[in-house]
């Protein structure tokens, strides 16, 4: 499923109507193409949120235009019907907080968005655990959520993230919970998986910590996104 | 597919069972009070069906004699029996009273039975222990219910009667347990009173100069003998002929013998339509407000089991998990729960509930699978509620909390 | 499909699920209506079996008498009380004369006045018959005339008659004085039998009428038991048939006796035959009168044959028969019964073979579909 990652030309997203209409995304153009991690960076009320629910195609954008891999998905308007189904197959999520399913185990955790998609158990499953090798929890694939370490659970949570191997991943504050050191561990991980499959990631943090491994930054103030290309930035 | 449902109570089976149990507990109630509904009608039906008969002769114009008092002469049977159609008919009285036996009274329904042997209407129809009553005195077959044993002797009015036999099952319509005494003792229990109260008839027939008359010895004693014999009886029972029409010969009986007769259907009508019915509407009531408080309760628990999994389901949500998906994981925890509750239920109204309510309580097969379907309804219904909750929650939720 | 997360959470579920589920098996399938029916078993017996008859009765003498004056009178004296024994012409009691001997004494008087009148009228007689004479002979000797001589005789025959009238008379009288003196006589009570007083019906100074009586008198060695039987089971009711006698009063006691007699009349109201029971040996101290007493009348043994129980009896469809188990089906069986005994054992003539399983006791009314279990004693029969 990998794809050409995303686009976004002059994304724009207004709440209310009339006198007292407040524009969160005033004009937002980013592109982050497979393989990439981007950085999100922004102070609270810079319109990230907005701008993540609307790339989550769980909010309606004012106008604009969105291209997740060769597909527009949005020009002034939805252009899928079934934004249940782009989601799950087509977007990956990773939150601040992992939001594992509790009463599901870990493999049935990752293993239930293909089940959704109408995949059988057992292959739904197999493409849980080969995630499980990459991500080196393998051992855990039977536990349940709750016996998981902090780390731990986050792997989870991006393998759930990238097991219907989408275009796109949207990661919001995925470190925030994190020490420094596993916090660096999971950008790491974030960058082999998006080489590995091909998928665009975009990682919304203000963790000063992590900042410095992206290649490139987009900011966000009052509703506009500035580009930051910084050559100085290494990953490694 | 998995079932979320069924990962999720197998999570938290703990939880659920013991909700199951408590809401089980309030089902098994449920069930006892449709249970004790049955059992009245069936007390009625029961007193029905073991006094044998498919007529009953009673006094003109009266409900007699379960329902009212009635009274007929006790040679009216020589003349009932000899109407066609009729294959026996038999005397029999009823009397409700209070028998003293160890460690307290018991209320029973003592039936006078015309004597001749198994069979004759009126007669227990089958023991659990003993012999039916073999003389024609002093002899007694009694209710388990009762609480009497074989070989126990009790006193009725004046007398002191054997045990010999034991029923069961053998209630009156109120649920009494009975006690079967051969007729001319039963005749003699319901007139005569206690010894103080004939003394003082006595001394009163004595003192009215008409009955003691100087000059005409023996008058008062044949007055006083005269006083002191009961020639009623409430009932005649009669079993109509194979092949003859009840309706019939009850027909014939109410038109040259002008006593009213009942027919086993208008029976019914008088002892469940107009005996229990006030006590039966009562228990209507208790079994609508008892599922109302079951639905409730069902209702809040599904809507707090459902509040509590809010974030997981708005990450459901957003992971792109169906509706359908979503309704089908409420509403199968909320039947689960009401199954759980209905064999807890079932099991608690039967092993537990059942034996220590002192009225009849009969559990039917039918019943129950009423109550199941019932069950499943209310909490389907139940947990639109938290299904509404739950389709209300926005997957952007969990996007940056 | 179900991969049961945790070994130990899989127990605990189970142990509690299962059982549960276990329980709501045996819960619908073992109670209600679709639950086997508890029914005791038993064998038909080859046995001979001794019939009773069983009637109430009340003590009472055979003879009874009641004493008391033939004439209305007043009370004068009673010698003995309730519970005394008298014997045989024993005077209990005697009534007040009044003027009895006045009358008899008027009486005596005048007898003697007719003796009297008798003598004169011989002397009448005498005298008239002798004129009579003389005068037919003054007659023959024609010294007189024939009317004078006629005259004579016909005073004669005068005087002749008042002589009958006379000593008539005196018989007469003779009679009533008898008569007042026998009234006198029968003033006294007396005893026609050994006995033992019972009531005492009237105190001295009281009136009472002809037949009224004043003392009533039993004979004590003449009790015996009037005897109730209830029609329907009165057959083979005959005298001289050992009896067995249980006095209200003496509940656990146990008295023998025989039957004297079956009355011919029975009580067509009550629909019992009427029999009377002699004890064998009076009973001492003697039962009160009106004492109520169960008779158990004992008849001769039957020859052996099948017996069942009376509680095995069921009536179905018209026909009287029974509960055969037949493998584990159960099978009505209709019967034709003989004789029963006071215990419950009845024989049957027609329908069974001795050693045939039947159904004694059930919990509840059976039907050949019901599904049965065989248990020793019904559940809820404490032993």
């Amino acid at each position: 499923m990998s794809g050409k990652g995303i686009k976004i030309f002059g994304l724009r997203k207004s709440y209310g109507s009339g006198d007292t209409a407040v524009e969160a995304l005033k004009k937002v153009d980013m592109h982050v193409a497979p393989g990439e991690v981007v950085g999100l960076i922004g102070p609270s009320g810079s319109g990230k949120t907005t701008l993540l629910k609307c790339l989550g195609a769980v909010i309606e954008p004012t106008a604009g235009k969105m291209i997740l891999g060769d597909d527009v998905i949005y020009d002034d308007g939805w252009k899928v019907k079934d934004l249940r189904a782009l989601r799950r197959d087509r977007i990956g999520f990773v939150f601040q907080a992992p939001y594992l399913i509790p009463f599901l185990d870990v493999t049935d955790n990752v293993a239930l968005l293909p089940m959704l998609a109408g995949i059988p158990n057992t292959e739904a499953r197999n493409r849980a655990r080969e995630l499980f090798k990459a991500l080196d929890v393998e051992h855990r694939a039977k536990a349940m959520p709750s016996q998981l370490s902090g780390g731990e659970q986050q792997r989870v949570a991006i393998a759930r993230g990238l097991v219907n191997r989408p275009p796109v991943i949207l990661a919001d504050e995925p470190t925030a919970p994190l020490d420094s050191e596993r916090a660096l561990a999971v950008i790491r991980i974030l960058n082999d998986m998006a080489k590995k499959f091909e998928t665009a990631i975009i990682v919304v943090t203000h963790d000063e910590k992590i900042i410095p491994t992206f290649r490139r930054i987009y900011h966000i103030r009052d509703g506009v996104t500035y580009e930051e290309a910084g050559e100085g930035r290494n990953v490694e | 597919m998995i079932s979320l449902a069924g990962r999720d109570i197998l999570h938290s089976w703990g939880k659920f069972v013991f909700t199951g149990i408590g809401l089980g507990l309030l089902i098994g109630i449920t069930l006892s009070m449709a249970g004790i509904y049955r059992g009245m009608v069936d007390d009625a039906k029961v007193l029905l069906d073991n006094s044998g008969a498919d007529l009953w002769v009673v006094q003109k114009d009266t409900l007699g004699p379960y329902a009212e008092p009635s009274s007929i002469n006790d040679n009216i049977w020589r003349g009932i029996r000899s109407i066609p159609g009729v294959d026996q008919a038999a005397n029999i009285t009823y009397l409700t009273m209070q028998v003293r036996k160890k460690g307290g009274d018991v209320r029973v329904m003592v039936a006078g039975i015309t004597p001749g042997g198994p069979g004759i209407p009126g007669w227990p129809p089958y023991l659990v222990a003993g012999r039916q009553i073999t003389s024609s005195h002093y002899e007694a077959v009694a209710d388990i219910a009762s609480g009497l044993k074989l070989g126990e002797r009790i006193k009725l009015r004046r007398n002191y009667y054997t045990i010999v036999g034991l029923t069961r099952r053998m209630v009156s319509s109120s649920g009494d347990p009975m006690i079967f005494i051969p007729l001319k003792d039963a005749q003699e229990a319901q007139f005569l009173k206690d010894n103080d109260a004939i003394w003082a008839q006595r001394r009163r027939t004595a003192e009215n100069p008409a009955f003691n008359r100087p000059g005409v010895p023996g008058l008062l004693d044949a007055i006083i003998a005269s006083q002191s014999t009961n020639p009623y009886v409430n009932a005649v029972l009669v079993r109509v002929k194979k092949g003859h029409n009840p309706e019939q010969v009850a027909e014939y009986i109410r038109r040259w013998k002008r006593l009213t007769v009942y027919t086993r259907s208008q029976m019914e009508e008088i002892l469940i339509g107009k005996l229990i019915a006030t006590a039966s509407k009562q228990i209507f009531m208790f079994l609508v407000i008892l599922s109302i408080v079951s639905s409730a309760i069902v209702a809040f628990i599904i809507y707090t089991l459902t509040l509590g999994k809010i974030r997981e389901i708005a990450v459901l949500k957003l992971i792109g998990t169906k509706n359908r998906t979503i309704i089908g994981l409420i509403m199968q925890q909320s039947i689960a729960l009401g199954v759980i509750g209905f064999v807890v239920g079932k099991i608690s109204a039967t092993l537990l509930m059942a034996p220590i309510f002192p009225k009849y309580v009969l559990l039917e097969p039918l019943d129950s699978a009423i109550g199941f379907i019932a069950v499943v309804m209310i909490c389907v219904l139940s947990s639109i509620v938290a299904i509404r909750a739950a389709l209300k929650v926005d997957p952007a939720e969990a996007i940056g909390g | 499909m179900k991969k049961l997360p945790f070994q130990k959470r899989t127990l605990a579920l189970f142990a509690i699920i299962v059982p549960l589920i276990v329980l709501f098996v045996y819960v619908a399938l073992y109670s209600g209506p679709l639950a086997p029916v508890s029914v005791v078993l038993t064998k038909v017996e080859n046995k001979s079996i001794k019939p009773a008859l069983f009637g109430i009765g009340t003590v009472e003498a055979r003879y009874t008498y009641k004493i008391g004056p033939t004439y209305p009178g007043r009370v004068k004296l009673l010698k003995v009380d309730v519970g005394d024994k008298v014997k045989v012409g024993q005077v209990i009691g005697e009534m007040d004369p009044v003027d009895l001997d006045e009358r008899i004494r008027a009486q005596v008087a005048a007898l003697k006045r007719a003796n009297a009148q008798l003598r004169e009228a011989q002397a009448n007689k005498n005298y008239a018959q002798a004129q009579a004479l003389r005068y037919k002979r003054l007659l023959k000797a024609h010294s007189t005339s024939k009317e004078m001589a006629s005259a004579k005789r016909r005073d004669f025959l005068v005087a002749q008659s008042k002589l009958i009238a006379a000593r008539e008379e005196v018989s007469r009288l003779q009679a009533d004085l008898n008569a007042l003196k026998a009234q006198r006589k029968n003033l006294a009570l007396i005893a026609p039998a050994d006995g033992l007083v019972v009531s005492r019906d009237a105190e001295p100074g009281t009136t009472v009428v002809a037949g009224q009586s004043v003392v009533e008198l039993i004979a004590p060695s003449s009790l015996w038991v009037n005897v109730r039987f209830d029609q329907i089971r009165s057959h083979g009711l005959a005298a001289n048939l050992p009896a067995q006698i249980v006095l209200r009063s003496q509940a656990d006691k146990v008295l023998t006796g025989r039957v004297l007699r079956v009355e011919p009349l029975a009580d067509a109201v009550t629909e019992e035959t009427l029999a009377k029971v002699v004890f064998d040996r009076t009973p001492d101290p003697m039962p009160p009168i009106g004492e109520l007493a169960e008779v158990t009348v004992i008849l001769p043994q039957l020859a052996a044959g099948p017996v069942i129980p009376n509680a095995a009896i069921r009536r179905i469809g018209g026909k009287m028969g029974v509960w055969r188990v037949v493998g584990h089906k159960l099978r009505y069986t209709p019967v034709s019964l003989g004789v029963s005994d006071l215990e419950g054992h009845v024989q049957v003539r027609k329908g069974l073979k001795v050693g045939d399983r039947i159904v004694v006791y059930s919990e509840n009314a059976l039907n050949k579909h019901k599904r049965i279990r065989v248990v020793d004693h019904i559940p809820g029969v404490t032993q």
